[in-house]
């Protein structure tokens, strides 16, 4: 255990090592964060109501899920195929420590620190602009929210883990990565909620993981689901975490086999 | 200028052939590409029908905005990607190399292979930028020929940020945050920036002038834009340029080889 708190604080501390890399990296996120704010400021400001959401709650729900991507997005599993790619993952094999375990702690880490100036940015935000803000007082739906945002940092981490498999069987990690992040950039809920489509849309989605990443866990903090809907939301996401997770051991199994710790 | 027409071309079939060299890889770029430009149209779509109209504009204006949004940003992209891989020739001391070739090296750092994965987005763009043309209403020739002069103009100032980033790069190595940090600019300007309260909408027009790069073309083809403030996004552009190619001159002769 003591080995994987140091995985953790040793990323952090790469993290303060390129703090120019980091800084950049935090500004370009105040900068989406300002795009998709100043968007809903200027459409809810035409109406009290829209698709349902109060402006307070809409705002909200941008400002919450600002924070969530620092929580649940924030990853450094693309290392893994790029440790497959260059032969490095063979170091690893030599090592007495579990390699998923290994990368959920520089998760953690890398996730330590993005939550700190996530934190930071909303509040300038908040500061600067004074928008009205929805704090839910509910102690369940809190509770709640913690478990469906723990349950959704999992998801993530099995996400990119799978995709950082395909290293095993291709050079090219980063066209499915990329493919994947345009689909979570919608999918996942983190421009806008997903419920200003069509309800039908709505019920399709909710059948895959990528709902249960953000606009999952902010409906729940904004007290907008029902408690047999939240049942329902825990019990697909966890579903969806067994899925990922026997199919990565299957898959990291078959590739291990493959493995020929070329470029090393 | 043929010359530079065959280099580039050349230049242009070798990175295309890299780009192509993984048909899995080729195949899910494109998809993406598509994926997000089609969801941001559907976004769009959703947004208006619940709302008429953002900032006073209907939805085939919306749609005209992305679209030139799309033109300008992916032109660059296309035609200037090899400013994303000048910082492995500053950190690697390949730019030596690049220097003693009896070619520009601005040239050769700007235009030395063009993505050829970006293509049919462009293609895509012009063609819904026609669409929302015929959609939009009363349009006359002096609206387009001021759309066309207006978008050369955002795309020398999109040149001009390209060059400022390779400045940027030799003085201090540092290219890739750069470069993303003008692709999220721009992406503010995915929507009008007149949708943006005051100071950010002054910020973005006349500062970080990616307003008059993206959002003045289309403003000027539905005839919103005055004589003055065309000439003045005409001055930026050039002001614009001038100021890229000096900080561009400042940094060669700071340049001190010092990765080769």
């Amino acid at each position: 255990m003591k080995a994987y708190l140091l995985f953790a604080k040793n990323t952090w501390n790469e993290i303060v090592t390129y703090r120019l890399n980091f800084v950049m990296w935090r500004v370009r996120n105040l900068l989406q964060l300002l795009t998709i704010y100043l968007l809903w400021a200027t459409i809810t400001s035409q109406s009290a109501n829209i698709f349902g959401y109060s402006k307070s709650e809409m705002l909200t729900y941008i400002l919450g899920v600002s924070f969530l991507t620092a929580v649940v997005m924030s990853s450094r599993t693309q290392e893994m195929g790029e440790n497959i790619n260059s032969g490095d993952l063979s170091i690893f094999l030599i090592r007495p420590i579990n390699y998923f375990g290994y990368f959920l702690s520089r998760d953690l880490g890398d996730k330590a620190m993005n939550i700190v100036f996530s934190i930071a940015e909303i509040s300038l935000v908040y500061l600067i602009l004074k928008p009205p803000i929805f704090i839910q007082t509910n102690f369940v739906f809190l509770i709640f929210f913690i478990i469906g945002t723990t349950l959704a940092l999992l998801l993530n981490f099995l996400i990119g883990s799978l995709l950082g498999m395909l290293g095993f069987w291709s050079p090219e990690i980063w066209a499915p990565r990329f493919l994947m992040y345009i689909v979570l950039g919608f999918l996942a809920g983190g421009s806008f909620p997903l419920d200003i489509f069509p309800k039908q849309i709505v019920n399709f989605l909710q059948l895959f993981p990528f709902t249960y990443l953000l606009y999952f866990p902010m409906k729940i903090y904004l007290g907008r689901v029902s408690s047999s809907e939240i049942f329902q939301g825990f019990l697909i996401t966890l579903a969806w975490i067994l899925v990922f997770y026997f199919s990565l051991l299957f898959i990291w199994n078959i590739g291990l086999k493959k493995f020929g710790a070329e470029g090393r | 200028m043929s010359r530079f027409f065959k280099i580039w071309w050349l230049l242009t079939s070798l990175s295309s052939q890299v780009a192509l060299r993984s048909s899995f890889g080729a195949i899910l770029f494109f998809v993406g590409k598509i994926l997000r430009f089609g969801l941001f149209i559907a976004f769009i779509l959703v947004l208006e029908s619940k709302v008429k109209s953002i900032a006073g504009y209907s939805i085939w204006q919306m749609i005209l905005f992305f679209s030139t949004f799309n033109l300008i940003d992916v032109t660059a992209q296309f035609l200037l990607r090899e400013v994303y891989r000048f910082r492995s020739y500053i950190v690697r001391g390949e730019f030596d190399f690049i220097l003693i070739k009896p070619l520009p090296p601005l040239f050769r750092s700007l235009f030395g292979g063009s993505d050829i994965l970006d293509l049919p987005i462009l293609i895509l763009s012009i063609i819904l930028i026609i669409i929302s043309m015929t959609k939009v209403g009363d349009i006359n020739l002096t609206n387009i020929l001021l759309f066309l002069l207006l978008t050369i103009n955002g795309l020398i100032i999109a040149l001009a940020f390209h060059i400022f980033t390779l400045g940027i790069g030799i003085l201090t190595t540092e290219v890739d945050n750069t470069i993303m940090l003008y692709r999220d600019l721009t992406q503010m300007a995915r929507f009008p920036v007149d949708i943006y309260r005051q100071p950010a909408q002054s910020l973005l027009t006349f500062v970080i002038p990616v307003g008059i790069m993206i959002t003045f073309p289309p403003k000027a083809l539905l005839g919103l834009l005055s004589p003055i403030l065309i000439i003045i996004s005409l001055t930026l552009g050039v002001v614009f340029l001038y100021l890229s190619l000096r900080l561009w001159n400042f940094g060669l002769k700071h340049y001190q080889s010092a990765s080769s």
